[in-house]
């Protein structure tokens, strides 16, 4: 093969696996404008769905309860992980140092089916004994944040470990006390850690429908649920619609946090070109 | 209390460091029995190679390790037990440590906040301390705006801003290039003197150390081999380690032949030495004689004393335009260094390799090593 077959070789490839990877979206999202009853038959446009999707009052009540319980758990999450993650870098030795570390990862390598089935069986027990807690949100949050403080616990600690111990040292050094050297040195320099972490356990905890179909009790049906149990008595249109705004809304954030550390890292630059 | 505890202890040096151990993991002596006194306004320097334990000492002081054994007091006061926090000592880190989140003026800034100083005069302080460290319009820049230079020098202004008791800096050179090395040096010497701060300084490095430091140890196995000046320590240095440790040094293997009152003749494979010596010594000790390159003179005649030269070959030469450095090999298969100053190298204008020639050197040259 010559250079210029090899280079439209790799051309279309690349247009393969784009077009693999992109087309079903905007298959999804054109859908989205079509009028027909039918989710595969094309008739004309319109914001039909638009409007259906405004009065699925099922699927609107859905949505919100998704965004609500990834916000909480995402918040918790990253509160536990930023502790167990803390403790596990400063602390070399204390007893059970070794079970917290394996278990703070267990939940990335389980599988989600597993976690979920026997936390529920917990939660049966735990409620035929106590009466509590009810199979709800509450049960639903308790999973995720699980699953999310695992994952905020390896991004914490990773960039625990990038960072400089002297700079604690350096802090000490110039008069703060343990706490202060936590609140005015360690936590600003994780920010950035934190902030990922809290996107990764959102998103973790927005799109999981495994966990919260063990957890869930009677009315109280995540986004992903709802549209899974949906596609079983095939599929109403207005999920094109509601999968369209979600696209845009995820998009505009992407885009947005692309754009801001694009322009750090071109003030960063910069800076580095002022140096003499 | 200063004015209770001032009296009686009138000559109470600054630092005072007595019996310190820090051993690690029962056994490991990172620290062994160090004691020491450093006074007011000194700069001292800690020497030696990797694992020394110079660093765990400096550490000690800065408060980050507490000391297995011994007692450390400044001004006359027990720290020993102090937390980092509430030591009046600071310290410059090696790789500078400076907060990235923090502009210079706040990293400066940052202890004198936590002393809950009034703003103005953090203000004034910080205004001063980038003037003393001449960054005074690099006030608002982040650390990594600033070369590795600019950064040594914010990482000193942040270090002498509380106006500690005691600076300690570690390594304070070693994370620049060689070229602006020297001229730091200097220039942290003087702005370390024109605060009039006591400093303990470690590094390996010996010429930043005797450039540096008004008094030296150099450090082995978690102990002293030897304290005293730059001058007295490359000059009369009491072990083989430490005349190795400093400069380069050529050691000549021997036996005690002759032991008198303030001399030894010292029998070696190339020649007979006449040292100077006020150690005990004994008929047959097996002893060394250092001889520092400089001292040495090179000439092709044979000289007339009957001790303190020895005949070889030129088998290697270095010109440095002050000086020419000449490697020559005994008979005894020894390679010997030399160093002559070009000005008096007239006579030997013509040496080349393969050509023999003594070398000699007056008796005062040598130091006679009983260890």
């Amino acid at each position: 093969m010559n250079s210029t077959a090899l280079k439209w070789f790799g051309r279309s490839w690349m247009l393969l696996v784009y077009a693999f990877l992109f087309l079903p979206i905007f298959t999804l999202v054109a859908y989205s404008f079509n009028d027909s009853q039918l989710v595969t038959v094309w008739s004309h446009a319109s914001l039909r769905w638009y409007k259906a999707l405004m009065h699925d009052s099922d699927l609107i009540a859905a949505v919100m309860l998704s965004f609500k319980i990834a916000f909480l758990s995402a918040l918790v999450s990253v509160f536990f992980g930023l502790f167990s993650a803390f403790a596990l870098h400063r602390y070399r030795r204390f007893t059970g140092r070794g079970l917290l570390s394996s278990l703070a990862s267990t939940p990335l390598v389980m599988p989600d089916v597993i976690v979920g089935l026997s936390l529920l069986l917990m939660l049966v027990s735990a409620q035929q004994a106590l009466g509590y807690p009810e199979r709800g949100l509450l049960t639903i949050l308790l999973g995720h944040t699980l699953l999310g403080t695992a994952y905020a616990t390896v991004v914490v600690r990773s960039r625990l470990t990038e960072m400089d111990s002297k700079l604690e040292e350096a802090a000490m050094d110039l008069g703060c006390r343990p706490w202060q050297v936590f609140t005015l040195v360690t936590l600003p320099l994780l920010m950035p850690a934190l902030l990922s972490a809290f996107l990764l356990t959102f998103t973790l905890s927005f799109d999981d429908v495994v966990l919260s179909s063990f957890l869930s009790g009677p009315g109280y049906s995540t986004m992903p649920m709802v549209i899974f149990s949906r596609a079983r008595l095939g599929l109403n249109p207005s999920i094109n619609a509601l999968a369209t705004v979600t696209i845009v809304v995820v998009s505009v954030v992407v885009i947005a946090s692309t754009l801001y550390s694009l322009r750090q890292e071109r003030q960063r630059k910069r800076d580095m070109a002022y140096r003499d | 209390m200063e004015n209770a505890s001032k009296s009686p202890l009138a000559n109470e040096p600054l630092l005072r460091i007595e019996g310190v151990s820090k051993i690690y993991d029962g056994h490991i002596k990172a620290v062994d029995q160090v004691t020491l006194n450093v006074a007011s306004g000194e700069i001292f320097a800690l020497l030696g190679g990797s694992g020394c334990g110079k660093s765990t000492l400096l550490r000690m002081l800065a408060g980050f390790e507490t000391p297995s054994q011994g007692r450390i007091y400044l001004g006359g006061t027990d720290i020993t037990e102090l937390p980092a926090y509430q030591r009046p000592i600071n310290m410059m880190f090696q790789s500078y440590a400076l907060f990235p989140h923090l502009s210079v003026s706040d990293n400066i800034a940052f202890g004198l906040r936590r002393d809950g100083m009034a703003k103005e005069s953090i203000a004034e302080r910080v205004e001063a301390m980038l003037k003393l460290v001449q960054l005074s319009q690099y006030g608002k820049r982040k650390p990594h705006q600033l070369s590795g230079g600019q950064q040594q020098r914010v990482a000193l202004a942040r270090s002498i801003a509380k106006q500690p008791k005691l600076l300690l800096l570690d390594e304070p050179l070693g994370a620049l290039d060689k070229k602006l090395r020297v001229s730091t040096q200097i220039e942290l010497v003087n702005i370390i003197e024109e605060v009039g701060v006591t400093c303990v300084l470690v590094t390996h490095d010996q010429e930043e150390a005797m450039t540096m430091a008004t008094r030296m140890a150099v450090m082995s196995a978690g102990s002293f081999l030897q304290v005293g000046s730059p001058k007295d320590i490359y000059q009369q240095p009491n072990s083989r380690q430490v005349a190795d440790f400093i400069g380069s040094v050529n050691i000549f293997d021997g036996l005690v032949k002759e032991n008198h009152t303030d001399y030894v003749l010292v029998q070696c494979a190339d020649a007979l030495l006449r040292a100077p010596s006020n150690q005990a010594c004994h008929l047959g000790m097996a002893v060394g004689v250092a001889i520092r390159p400089e001292k040495m003179a090179l000439s092709r005649k044979k000289p007339t004393a009957k001790v303190n030269h020895v005949a070889g070959v030129v088998v290697e030469m270095a010109y440095f335009g002050a000086h020419t450095s000449y490697h020559v090999k005994l008979a005894s298969g020894k390679v010997l260094q030399v160093q002559v100053q070009s000005q008096a190298d007239e006579d030997n204008a013509d040496l080349s390799w393969g050509d023999a020639v003594y070398a000699s050197w007056g008796d005062s040259a040598m130091v006679l090593l009983t260890q």
